[in-house]
């Protein structure tokens, strides 16, 4: 796939940046970003992600979705099946990504009590998915262009070497001032994230679980992301991935958004 | 529970005995149970509602065939029971084709809560708009083809029944009669219902036709249709008898004899995504509407005028909506119009008729909480529906729901006030849903 946008590749959520090079290494933040952009994934993909709401107190809520993403070249299509909560069993969402920079995604929800598919806005990256803790946009395709890369250090963590790239937002109205990625060598997916604030706070931190190769393919398969300001957890698993089994492109559409799985 | 009730629920019960000891085999059990009681806020503070609810969905898919049945029992505090299936159907699924037979709801048009071309299930009004949307939207028996080709497609609908709009009974809190004021004082119309013609016999000439085609880009949503119907709503023939009393006053009486007729209609719906804003429009070319008209009668010198008469018009009804955020805030609102073409004067409602629904939603606490604030307001008349809801998941599942209904008193308050005329069914309600 040429992008990164879903919830079980959430490398998108550990990448973006540009930045330049340090008189002591041979890469730059910006190629390191880069490199984890276009980190080879597949071309389709299928399984389901469980998210584990984990509150202050310790109670848990569980989500379970059922989702297909598939590379058409210029535009990466996704669509979920909502299982879990009871309450919102046989939603169904469906996403375009666009590569073009300048075209925002198309986005349609099927909510079965008003038994229709409704477009609505993709104006709503900072909004948090389904009460988890992941933003739309740290699940989604952040471009590495959006951000300026500065390369603080390398780093070994459990054995691993790690790239420890700061990614400052270009934008002011971004809802996060900076990130903090550490992104392993050579395999180029990031290990842990920090978030920070509008106001520079450090607001939560993402850390990889478990990564598994697939079909050739290094897949993120298990995540922990957690609001420290909120003292508020949600833990992601992906279970059953398939990478290149074959989807059709009519699994893409308003029709199976309808007929559900 | 009256006997029919009784033999359906002993059905019922039967069905599901039967299908809960079936062999697992993929069968899919979901719905809700929710119980809901509201308080008018008059003096007397009396009970709106008090119902308990059981909504049962059964399904199954085994390769190219499905099937759901959902029936469901509303209990009230009386004892009466309302069972009923408000959906039951078979699907069979070809490559680029679909078929559902069996009673289902299709819902068409991209309107949120108002009625343009969304035409073809029939509306539950025993409790005004005030149900959820899936229990507003009454099923129909009918037979469905989708021929899909790519990324649009058409949609056939033939309904062999028609099914009328379901009214609250006259003695509820949401009955509206029609009300005659008679221009002599003292003298009040005697009214007189014949049901005779309300009924619409089942047979293929009665039968009603729907279709679609529809797709969906990355540049618009659309829907193009067509439709030849019968008015889910009866127009009201009016005979109108005058006699004279020995005073020579005159005495009228009014035989009042509900009809549905039929109409034709085409339309469509669009929906785009403008800079993060969804634009949506929809509109709809009625043929045929019956609309009631005043009537001028003389009795000797005096003259009286009634709103007995019917004149056929077509009207054009249409929208255009936007839905937006506010950072974490949900908006939407849309502009209703309905416009009478060669518009006569003698009818009771206006040429033009203006209406606008405003939404304003809002999630916290990691989507526990739900503030939501939906209103109709009736631009012409000025009155207004306004729905405050708060929402909270105790845990997956269950959720409590706190709201009011607030009727907004208009221009006119009487029976054709749609709003101003439930004025005093102001209400506090309080649900509490379990879904599984």
């Amino acid at each position: 796939m040429k992008t990164k946008t879903s919830l079980m590749i959430i490398i998108g959520i550990f990448l973006i940046g540009s930045m330049s090079l340090t008189a002591q290494t041979e890469i730059s933040a910006t190629e390191i970003m880069q490199k984890v952009s276009d980190r080879p994934d597949g071309d389709e993909m299928e399984g389901t992600l469980t998210m584990t709401l984990i509150n202050s107190r310790g109670g848990e809520r569980v989500r379970e979705i059922r989702q297909y993403i598939k590379d058409f070249g210029t535009v990466e299509k996704k669509i979920m099946f909502f299982l879990k909560p009871a309450d919102i069993k046989n939603t169904s969402f469906m996403n375009w990504s666009y590569d073009d920079a300048n075209k925002n995604d198309d986005q349609w929800i099927y909510l079965p009590a008003l038994k229709k598919v409704k477009r609505i806005s993709s104006d709503s990256s900072g909004d948090y998915f389904m009460g988890s803790d992941f933003t739309y946009d740290d699940l989604g395709d952040r471009k590495v262009g959006d951000d300026t890369h500065t390369l603080l250090r390398t780093e070994t963590i459990e054995g691993l070497e790690c790239y420890v790239v700061e990614s400052v937002t270009k934008d002011e109205d971004y809802m996060y001032s900076k990130t903090i990625t550490w992104v392993v060598k050579d395999r180029w997916y990031g290990l842990k994230k920090e978030f920070y604030d509008e106001d520079e706070d450090f607001l939560k931190s993402l850390t990889l679980l478990n990564v598994e190769q697939i079909n050739g393919f290094w897949i993120i398969t298990g995540t922990e992301m957690k609001n420290e300001q909120k003292d508020h957890m949600t833990r992601m698993e992906f279970n059953g991935v398939k990478v290149d089994a074959g989807i059709s492109d009519s699994k893409f559409s308003e029709r199976m958004m309808k007929r559900g799985l | 529970m009256s006997t029919p009730h009784k033999k359906t629920g002993i059905l019922l019960l039967l069905l599901l005995l039967v299908v809960v000891n079936l062999p697992a085999q993929g069968l899919q059990f979901s719905g809700y149970a929710r119980s809901y009681t509201g308080i008018l806020l008059n003096d007397a503070n009396e009970f709106s509602i008090l119902q308990n609810t059981f909504n049962l969905n059964i399904e199954d898919s085994r390769g190219d065939v499905a099937f759901k049945v959902n029936p469901y029992i509303y209990h009230y505090s009386n004892e009466d029971l309302i069972i009923g299936l408000r959906e039951a159907y078979l699907d069979i699924f070809f490559d680029n084709m679909d078929l559902r037979l069996g009673k289902q709801q299709v819902i068409w048009g991209k309107a949120d809560g108002v009625f343009i071309t969304d035409i073809i299930a029939p509306k539950d009004l025993s409790e005004f708009l005030l149900r959820d949307f899936e229990e507003i939207r009454m099923g129909i028996t009918a037979i469905k083809a989708n021929y899909y080709i790519g990324n649009s497609g058409i949609e056939l609908v033939w309904a062999p029944v028609f099914t009328p709009t379901q009214l609250a009974e006259e003695t509820s809190i949401w009955g509206r009669s029609p009300e005659f004021e008679s221009p002599i004082s003292g003298v009040s119309p005697t009214l007189i219902y014949d049901y005779s013609q309300k009924a619409v016999p089942a047979s293929l000439e009665n039968s009603e036709t729907f279709v679609k085609f529809s797709g969906v880009s990355s540049f618009i949503d659309y829907e193009f249709m067509g439709g030849y119907i019968y008015d889910d709503d009866p127009s009201m023939h009016i005979k109108v008898d005058m006699s004279v009393d020995s005073n020579g006053v005159p005495q009228p009486q009014l035989t009042l004899t509900p009809q549905h007729h039929r109409l034709s209609l085409v339309g469509g719906s669009t929906s785009m995504d403008i800079m993060g804003y969804v634009v949506r429009s929809e509109f709809a070319y009625y043929s045929g509407k019956m609309f009631q008209a005043n009537e001028t009668f003389h009795v000797g010198a005096m003259g009286m005028t009634l709103p007995s008469g019917l004149e056929e018009k077509d009207y054009l009804h249409y929208l255009v909506g936007l839905d937006f955020s506010l950072g974490s805030t949900k908006l939407s609102t849309q502009f209703i119009q309905q416009y009478i073409l060669d518009y006569d004067e003698s009818i009771i409602q206006e040429e033009y008729s203006d209406m606008a629904t405003f939404l304003v939603n809002r999630m916290f606490m990691n989507d526990l909480l739900t503030l939501q604030l939906f209103a109709y307001y009736d631009i012409t008349n000025e009155d207004a529906l306004v729905r405050p809801t708060v929402t909270y998941d105790l845990a997956d599942g269950f959720e409590i729901l706190a709201g009011a209904n607030m009727f907004m008193p208009g221009v006119n308050n009487d029976y054709r006030a749609y709003f101003g005329y439930f004025d005093d069914n102001d209400m506090l309600y309080l649900k509490l849903k379990y879904s599984f």
